[in-house]
């Protein structure tokens, strides 16, 4: 078998472009969705020259087409709902929120609402206050919604796949700094487990739990930290709901535990997952939790550089939570400030 | 099943008094059952929040009998006419209010949350403006597999001074959906009045046809109007023109979410007038006219009556949901 080396946001096209190919009740709709670069992102392109019909560019109107993709999906129709910032998709929390997390267990069953939203998040260079928020808790906290981040090209197609043939209402967080990242991505269709977290890395002394943009900047770290300490590193892949049996069965055998969070500490991920172990097992450690600090996300390169956790905080948090020194490295500006474009095993 | 003649273009023609009979039995039955509720509800004998239709009855009903059963229907927070309208099952209605197993959504919505496939209506939800947007992918369901059906979205005027409905009428323009709006305007969002809520010009008309779609406005104290406008709305739709907004002008002769309030609120549409205009007794005198007699009348009248207490019966007889309930349908397999 040949590798067929996808960047992240290649991946997204295919499972897109094999879904829309296999299943006509599928379609498509978002802001330039129908553009030749695929919604500025690529994760489109060509795709309205070949299904004319469905993919549907839309009026700058978040609200009424993604409550539109709702009414279709509860009409029998399978939409894949773009909305290229998490920000334009706050106009959107109505259908979201109150309408799809509700519609089936409000009518008491029966009334399906399969409908994916792909919506992209977090850190990007240059973008600010209002371009780069995450807010996971908001989706990861409602009940009704399924809510999945993919980490790595693969994980992107499954989950595409699994989101759009399940019968309910799947957010995909995407983050954007992940877009360039490559991996080997298999040509056929397959489905990843929607509610699963994912041990990548088999370690004994440490759990390390992350997603996202945060899970390869702990990829990373694993390598910095070498044989120094054995890391269990797992993606979350889920947020609505957590997988904290995977995670507590991983620290049951290690004793330690650090979240990377790649937003602010309050209401995060990391403090959701760090309640759930603690209520369950004592630990050697004081669970460790890197993040954000608690102010907006400004755009200076000057003042973003200190603003997410990078590799060597978290390597050096697993090798304190040791009680082993510090690396010292130096991160460059592209290691700071530019998407990482890295093929991943 | 009413009968509008295409060639005589006046609007008051040809609606045969055995559908304007039937019209009468429907709305009949709206008013007497929400009565019932109404005495029930003050009693505390019903913890679902409700919202009475009472006045509004002819809107519901002259819009239904404009579509067919596969035409589908969504409503708001005040839809249970909405939802006896097009065919639905007041049984299973009052069991949905009283919280029983064997109601609508099984006793998880109450009230606010009509729903039955069986009848294609599709569901209601409170939050005003929301169901335009959704409406709309009903809609776009049906033009995206060839369907010749139409969807129909209730909302009051209170609702149509939310965003998302100017931007779902551009959307619904722009791909050309089968999606009738129809706007109860009954002058009061809760207890604001139109007069302190809209710019002076405010011209719902202009705005609707602003944005390339059709407007008729009809008065909702009366079924024949909005009998004939909804069926030249519906007709316009099923040519696959697009949207439409037919404005029915109509009272609500009860308070916002209560059955009772402060008269000294009412401007306009003060008790006098309501009563006078009201669309049900409109009805009844116009079929006396038409020679139907009070004995049949009367005869309808109380076999509605009838109808409704025993449906009231039954919900009371029948079971709660089991409490592990409380945690079945969060997703759908």
């Amino acid at each position: 078998m040949s590798e067929r080396i996808l960047k992240y946001t290649d991946a997204v096209r295919e499972a897109t472009d094999q879904l829309l190919e296999k299943d006509s009740s599928v379609f498509v709709v978002g802001l330039g969705v129908s553009y030749k670069d695929g919604a500025a992102d690529g994760t489109t392109s060509g795709l309205a020259m070949k299904y004319p019909k469905r993919v549907l560019d839309v009026p700058v109107s978040e609200n009424a087409f993604t409550g539109m993709a709702v009414g279709a999906a509860f009409s029998g129709l399978r939409p894949i709902v773009h909305h290229g910032r998490v920000e334009f998709s706050l106009l959107a929390m109505d259908p979201i929120l109150t309408q799809a997390a509700k519609w089936n267990y409000m009518f008491g069953g029966g009334n399906p609402v399969p409908i994916t939203l792909r919506i992209a998040v977090g850190r990007q260079w240059g973008n600010g206050p209002q371009h780069t928020q995450s807010l996971y808790g908001l989706f990861g906290g409602t009940p009704g919604l399924k809510v999945v981040i993919p980490s790595t090209p693969r994980m992107a197609k499954g989950l595409l796949i699994s989101a759009v043939r399940d019968n309910n209402p799947v957010i995909i967080l995407e983050s954007r700094w992940l877009y360039k990242v490559k991996q080997d991505v298999p040509a056929e269709m397959w489905e990843e487990p929607l509610d699963k977290a994912k041990v990548l890395k088999k370690g004994a002394d440490i759990t390390v739990v992350a997603y996202g943009d945060g899970l390869v900047s702990a990829l990373e770290a694993y390598d910095l930290v070498g044989k120094s300490a054995g890391i269990e590193l797992i993606d979350v892949v889920s947020i609505n709901p957590v997988d904290n049996e995977t995670i507590a069965k991983s620290v049951a055998k290690t004793g330690r535990l650090l979240c990377v969070d790649t937003a602010p500490a309050a209401f995060s991920i990391g403090s959701e997952i760090i309640a759930a172990v603690a209520k369950v097992m004592p630990l050697k450690n004081k669970p460790v939790a890197l993040c954000t600090p608690a102010v907006p996300c400004p755009t200076s390169t000057a003042l973003t550089e200190s603003y997410y956790p990078t590799k060597v905080d978290i390597a050096n948090a697993v090798l304190r939570a040791m009680k082993k020194p510090d690396i010292k490295h130096v991160l460059t500006f592209e290691e700071l400030h530019l998407a990482p474009s890295i093929t991943l095993s | 099943m009413a009968i509008i003649s295409r060639k005589n273009k006046r609007q008051d023609v040809a609606l045969s008094t055995g559908a304007l009979l039937r019209a009468y039995e429907k709305m009949f039955l709206i008013r007497v059952a929400e009565e019932k509720i109404a005495a029930l509800y003050l009693k505390n004998k019903i913890m679902s929040f409700v919202h009475f239709y009472i006045g509004q009855e002819a809107v519901a009903v002259g819009v239904a009998d404009s579509i067919g059963l596969k035409d589908k229907m969504l409503g708001n927070h005040r839809s249970h006419g909405h939802y006896l309208a097009k065919g639905g099952d007041l049984k299973r209605m009052v069991c949905e209010l009283l919280g029983k197993e064997g109601g609508l959504a099984k006793g998880k919505g109450g009230s606010m949350h009509m729903v039955d496939r069986s009848v294609n209506f599709v569901g209601s939800t409170p939050i005003l403006g929301s169901v335009v947007p959704l409406s709309c992918g009903v809609a776009f369901e049906q033009k995206y597999n060839k369907r010749k059906s139409v969807t129909v979205a209730f909302l009051g005027d209170g609702a149509f001074e939310e965003g998302v409905i100017y931007e779902t009428i551009n959307l619904a323009g722009l791909f050309k959906l089968p999606l009738l709006i129809v706007v109860e305007n009954n002058l009061y969002s809760v207890n604001s009045p139109l007069k302190d809520r809209r710019a002076e010009g405010h011209n719902v008309a202009k705005i609707v046809r602003g944005f390339g779609a059709k407007y008729i406005k009809a008065d909702g104290k009366n079924y024949r109007d909005v009998r004939v406008k909804a069926g030249k709305m519906v007709a316009y739709l099923r040519k696959g023109n697009g949207p439409g907004v037919l404005e029915c002008f109509t009272h609500r002769h009860m308070a916002h979410s209560a059955p009772i309030f402060d008269e000294s609120s009412r401007k306009e549409d003060v008790l006098e007038k309501r009563l006078q205009q009201d669309s049900i007794k409109r009805l009844r005198s116009e079929l006396r006219r038409a020679g139907v007699s009070e004995k049949k009348l009367a005869s309808i009248e109380s076999e509605k009556i009838r109808y409704a207490d025993e449906s009231i019966a039954f919900a009371f007889a029948a079971p709660y949901p089991k409490p592990e309930t409380l945690y079945t349908n969060v997703f759908a397999r």
